[in-house]
């Protein structure tokens, strides 16, 4: 193991390098985004890289996955579409970021509608009209989590999505993250989706590797807007090489009659650890959050989710399912919050998982408060072996045991990516649990 | 085809089975016949191979090979089929789909390839008619949301998709209303040919009106106390089981 870093040297040895870097990533034109920046900066500087004494790392210690020797930016990779088009799917429009940045020649974008407008995040904020970057950071009501000001802080990189008022993106846009390379890099891009006003779009992220030589850690922040009537569908498979780790924020505000359906299924990478915070900020608004993950012998998957009932009439439903493997690691913590005035509220969670071995090991901690009334809000969690009554079921039509835990893996898993409505990166999920479930 | 040998079998240091004997030839129906915990339904889940059971003395040989030695998939493999008598639901796992799978593992042990689809799909609706079961349940999860009556019907069409050279029914009967019953014991009658067998396990008389026994055995007190033919059925009907428990309460163990 690494040497596990010291508060004053992460942020010390990460501040210098921000101050140098400082003026050129965002030119005079936009102060407001800087100053967010320092503050961030200043705040993460108090905890450091978490530990197991914060909190909500109380299972995941970053600091065995995340130290000072890791740098800002590697050197440069020279991939061409040839390199990573196996990674595209569906013929749909895709973004390619590479070790965090966004690499216009490797994306695909001609399937992509001219309604939708994507660019260079902090390309917009240098843009000199008022009120850019007003966004950046602007859903972080509640006190961010260290990594997220972490994020804040060191972003330099990523991807603004804009779908205009009334527009119904019929095809997905896919958004691939691409980690490649020698060197011990930490990474921290950070996006901004906004839904507009009754629109559509289905945003899919799959994070995946070629040939990586070393520990990376991709630190991502994504701030979703879903306006009032809008609809997003939010897929994410991440199935990063085993030394490759990341930190992933979605911090979603959602708006009246708005609906958020998100799917993460992660397969691989030693550390994953999920942060999606779902704020529904209007009524009638529904959410649907699912997660599917494998952690093999090592790895270690965290998700984290936080939904915050702020208005009355909503909707929230939350199923995460996970298969831990001997030796693997799995952690689910779920928030709901109902505030006081959130009356009518109806939210569902439920975690359920599966230990394959003697070592494999489950934190679960569901969290209600709840703070109305008139709600009806219900969790469930269970943890326990495959059933063998199944497994001996299975066995006397003749299928080996191999055979039939694969089988009854795979219909656990299932019910998790029977949710994805795109059917090529249903297709595609299927397929890797085919590889993954053994 | 079964032969089973001084079969003794013990459940968590419990002997269950105390010394069982029992041969079945190919083209006949056997039916165990017992009280409540004589060990009928050991003895199904023994030949199935369910590890929860120990086998601490006989044999049982399946067309000569030592079966005890076999996984349950390759016991299934062989040609045993055991429909449970109470058969579980899997969700998530389509009848059809695991059969598809399960017929096509058959067939890679016995060295053929697997089935074209068409094939499949033909065979798939003739059993399914045979047992007068809908492709609505049999698309469906195993079991999920089936009545008592629609299980076993499932447990007797996997039974024809498999075409199993020895079906071991366990207590097939039991929670069936007459009708479901008879759907049941028909679909076993048709599956009937001289190149297979049928060990019926049963608490009652009433389904082998149905499935008519070439032989009947009493089982009691973890040994076949009592064998005959289809008469004994009729007599243990008309003066219950007392009259077996007096007359072997005094067997030592």
């Amino acid at each position: 193991m690494s040497a596990v870093a010291t508060k004053k040297d992460t942020s010390a040895k990460w501040l210098e390098q921000f101050e140098l870097t400082a003026a050129n990533r965002l030119g005079a034109a936009n102060t407001s985004v800087l100053e967010k920046q320092k503050q961030a900066l200043a705040e993460f500087a108090k905890t450091g890289i978490p530990d197991k004494k914060v909190e909500d790392y109380k299972y995941t210690n970053i600091r065995l996955y995340l130290n000072d020797e890791f740098a800002l930016k590697g050197a440069a990779t020279k991939l061409r579409q040839s390199d990573v088009r196996h990674l595209f799917f569906g013929g749909h429009a895709t973004i390619v970021m590479v070790n965090g940045r966004f690499v216009q020649e490797l994306s695909s974008l001609k399937n992509l509608p001219r309604e939708v407008v994507v660019k260079n995040l902090f390309s917009t904020y240098k843009e000199t009209e008022s009120g850019a970057g007003a966004e950046f950071n602007s859903l972080f009501t509640e006190k961010a989590s260290p990594m997220a000001l972490l994020n804040t802080a060191l972003a330099q990189d990523g991807i603004s999505i804009n779908v205009p008022k009334g527009y119904n993106c019929v095809g997905p846009l896919h958004l691939l993250h691409i980690s490649i390379g020698t060197d011990k890099v930490l990474y921290n891009p950070r996006h901004s989706i906004k839904v507009g006003e009754g629109a559509n779009l289905t945003l899919i992220e799959t994070y995946r590797s070629i040939d990586l030589g070393e520990k990376t850690f991709i630190n991502s922040v994504t701030e979703i807007v879903v306006e009032k009537d809008a609809t997003l569908n939010n897929y994410i498979l991440q199935e990063e090489d085993a030394k490759a780790s990341q930190n992933n924020v979605h911090q979603v505000s959602v708006g009246e009659s708005g609906k958020f359906n998100s799917v993460t299924v992660s397969l691989n990478g030693a550390l994953v650890r999920n942060d999606l915070n779902v704020a529904i900020n209007g009524e009638h608004a529904e959410i649907h959050m699912h997660g599917l993950f494998i952690a093999k012998d090592g790895h270690l998957i965290d998700n984290h989710s936080l939904v915050e009932h702020n208005v009355p009439n909503c909707f929230s439903n939350e199923l995460y399912k996970g298969i831990i493997a001997d030796g693997g690691t799995g952690v689910f913590n779920g928030k709901i919050f109902v505030k006081q005035d959130a009356q009518k509220t109806n939210a569902y969670q439920s975690n359920k998982n599966i230990l394959m071995g003697e070592n494999s090991t489950m934190n679960t901690k569901p969290q209600l408060e709840i703070y109305a009334d008139d709600v009806k809000c219900s969790h469930g969690t269970t943890t326990g072996k495959l059933d063998e009554e199944a497994l001996f079921y299975l066995q006397t039509r003749g299928l080996n045991e191999a055979v039939a835990r694969k089988v009854l893996l795979g219909a656990f898993a299932a019910e998790i990516s029977d949710t994805v409505k795109d059917t090529a990166f249903r297709t595609l999920l299927e397929g890797r649990l085919q590889v993954h479930i053994v | 085809m079964l032969e089973i040998k001084n079969l003794q079998v013990s459940v968590e240091g419990k002997e269950i089975l105390k010394g069982l004997n029992l041969k079945v030839n190919k083209g006949e129906v056997h039916a165990i016949m017992g009280p409540n915990g004589a060990g009928k339904s050991t003895l199904a889940s023994v030949i199935a191979g369910k590890q929860d059971y120990e086998v601490t003395g006989g044999s049982i040989l399946f067309n000569g090979k030592d079966i005890l030695e076999l996984s349950p998939d390759e016991r299934a493999k062989e040609g045993v089929f055991l429909a449970f008598q109470y058969p579980i639901e899997i969700p998530g796992v389509s009848t059809i789909n695991f059969l598809k799978t399960a017929v096509n593992e058959i067939r890679a042990y016995k060295g053929q390839g697997p089935m074209e689809a068409k094939e499949f799909l033909a065979m798939l609706k003739e059993k399914q008619k045979l047992v007068q079961i809908d492709t609505n349940l049999t698309g469906r999860a195993v079991n999920e949301g089936f009545s008592g009556g629609e299980k076993k019907r499932n447990e007797i069409f996997q039974m024809a998709m498999l075409n199993p050279q020895l079906g071991v029914l366990d207590e097939t009967d039991s929670g069936l209303d007459i009708d479901a019953l008879r759907i049941v014991a028909e679909g076993v009658n048709k599956l009937r040919s001289k190149d297979n067998a049928f060990l019926v396990i049963t608490h009652y008389q009433r389904l082998l009106e149905y499935i008519v026994p070439d032989f009947v055995h009493v089982l009691y007190n973890g040994q076949i106390v009592k064998s005959g033919t289809r008469e004994l059925a009729l007599e243990l009907e008309s003066k219950g089981y007392d009259w077996i428990k007096k007359e072997f309460s005094e067997i030592p163990a």
